[in-house]
């Protein structure tokens, strides 16, 4: 008989996603606080001298915002380990690296379609209420590329979180290690000075890519898109790795 | 058919399944018996690759469990009736388990209400019951309509009509041809249930018999007679081993009922009774399993 077909495994895993109220909690705060964020932001902005920079103002609350993406992608794993449901998950699926593929898909999509739909607020927001030269138009390249850096950042944070979830295991451990590798740790090496401390500072996944890194130790947006991405693929790999060897 | 091949699973202080060879026969109920600790729901979990075992292997079906396309229709599962997210609901548990294995969402509905859980299928599994998460579990075991069934204490904290249903379901599916693993540690569930049995101590085989030979073994025969003296003499020279009980009754073991009918007859004896005694699977578990019992109870 042929292997089950990925799809099906996608349906399976939404289902999982979309069942518990987890999702809908850490959904509807995203919304919340990133579009609320957005519009204070742009209206506090008298004006601005360029479009991208409006723009990227208006995206302030994907700094904070971005957690609840930390705390949806660790509990899509970690609940499963917490309740023992990762025994049903196994038996039905015993390739286990393809399920976690399958998982991390379905969450980092997630992610990626919130955050789309939060950047066109955002964007309408720095457009209505931020005076620009020349207006924010939707067809501007730069503002183009800050939309889509963002959108793109928060489907790697939903990976990162997962695959500190599938390390890690507990709820509190993966959390916590997502929460102060993205939020506490780059603005605390920015702070502590020195060279060394902002080369950490830059070298850590924070929420905000780029130019403006939310407190952190700015970057040029390809090379914090570089390190969030490796950090990603490194710790997805890890965890891949653990699932497979462990016993549950 | 489950076939164990010296399956051993060691854990850093001791060991959990101690080389291990079993076959599973399809076609009737297996009950898998063994004290608390004596290694069943570890050498389960190995079979379904749960756990990775030290040595040895666990093929369902002639594979390796990991390498089964579509598990859930070879081989339906129950380790844990707790193992579930307790924020979803009964459906929607079944529908990922099904849609993971491409199965279609009707068989959802199907199982639901072969266990009797309509009622409470879109509730949250978090007020559920021990014996309902029992019910819910048998239900995503049954969801790919599997060849082989595992099942791991399914009648814990099931009320009588519970054990009854599960009884006939896995009558019925052993009856189908369907390979029929249970465990359990309530002996006369298993009494009524198993055809065969495979006893486990301290992750030892103990036995590996049909159930008919284990009780056999531990049978004997009780004659009455108001000329017992004479008949204990007549069937200890016919080479049993005769036994006077309190009630005034002969128990005999060594000789089956109509030989101890045939003495009885010869030596002119009359009969006021003559009945095979079955020993109780519990006795003969008891003295299987006697030194192989990992936690017991010391007297002060």
């Amino acid at each position: 008989m042929s292997r089950v077909p990925f799809g099906a495994l996608l349906r399976s895993e939404w289902t999982k996603l979309r069942s518990v109220q987890a999702t809908w909690w850490c959904t509807g705060l995203y919304l919340l606080v990133v579009g609320a964020a957005g519009w204070l932001a742009a209206a506090s902005t008298d004006g601005a001298a360029q479009a991208d920079i409006a723009v990227q103002t208006a995206l302030t609350g994907f700094g904070v915002g971005q957690l609840l993406l930390v705390v949806l992608g660790v509990l899509a794993v970690t609940t499963e380990f917490a309740s023992g449901q990762v025994l049903v998950s196994l038996t039905a699926v015993p390739r286990r690296t393809r399920l976690l593929v399958a998982k991390t898909v379905v969450v980092a999509a997630w992610c990626v379609l919130l955050s789309a739909v939060l950047v066109v607020v955002c964007a309408l927001a720095a457009r209505t209420l931020t005076a620009v030269p020349g207006g924010v138009r939707p067809t501007d390249p730069a503002v183009l590329r800050t939309l889509g850096l963002q959108v793109a950042a928060a489907g790697l944070v939903g990976v990162l979180s997962v695959a500190l979830g599938a390390v890690l295991r507990s709820t509190a451990g993966s959390t916590g290690a997502g929460v102060a590798l993205t939020f506490v740790l780059p603005p605390a090496f920015a702070l502590a000075g020195g060279e060394i401390a902002s080369r950490v500072s830059q070298g850590l996944p924070a929420l905000r890519v780029g130019q403006d890194a939310f407190l952190a130790v700015g970057t040029p947006w390809p090379v914090g898109m570089a390190i969030l991405g490796a950090w990603a693929a490194v710790v997805w790999v890890g965890g891949a790795v653990l699932l497979e060897r462990r016993d549950v | 058919m489950i076939e164990l091949v010296g399956l051993t699973k060691a854990y850093r202080t001791r060991v959990a399944v101690d080389d291990l060879t079993v076959t599973v026969e399809p076609g009737r109920v297996t009950g898998f018996l063994g004290p608390n600790g004596s290694g069943k729901t570890t050498t389960m979990r190995c079979v379904l690759g749960l756990t990775r075992p030290t040595s040895g292997t666990a093929r369902v079906l002639g594979r390796p469990y990991r390498e089964l396309a579509r598990p859930m229709r070879r081989v339906g599962a129950l380790i844990d009736p707790r193992a579930r997210h307790p924020g979803r609901t009964a459906h929607a548990h079944l529908l990922a388990l099904a849609q993971s294995n491409a199965l279609p969402p009707r068989r959802v509905d199907h199982v639901i209400e072969m266990v009797g859980l309509e009622s409470v299928a879109h509730e949250r599994v978090r007020g559920f019951s021990l014996g309902m998460g029992q019910r819910l579990g048998i239900a995503a075991a049954l969801l790919g309509d599997p060849d082989v069934l595992l099942l791991d204490e399914p009648v814990n904290g099931l009320d009588p009509e519970g054990i009854r249903w599960v009884r006939e379901l896995l009558r019925d599916l052993a009856d189908e041809g369907r390979t029929v693993l249970v465990s359990s540690h309530l002996m006369s569930e298993m009494e009524d249930t198993a055809d065969h049995l495979v006893v486990l101590g301290r992750g030892r085989l103990l036995a590996d018999v049909p159930m008919a030979d284990l009780l056999g073994a531990h049978s004997a025969v009780r004659v009455r007679s108001p000329q017992a003296p004479l008949l204990a003499s007549a069937l200890r020279r016919a080479g049993g081993i005769v036994e006077l009980q309190l009630d005034g009754s002969l128990r005999v073991e060594g000789l089956d009922v109509p030989r101890v009918g045939d003495v009885a007859f010869e030596a002119g004896v009359r009969l006021h009774e003559l009945t095979r005694v079955t020993a109780s699977l519990e006795a003969a578990y008891l003295a299987l399993t006697g030194d192989d019992v990992e936690y017991r109870a010391v007297a002060p």
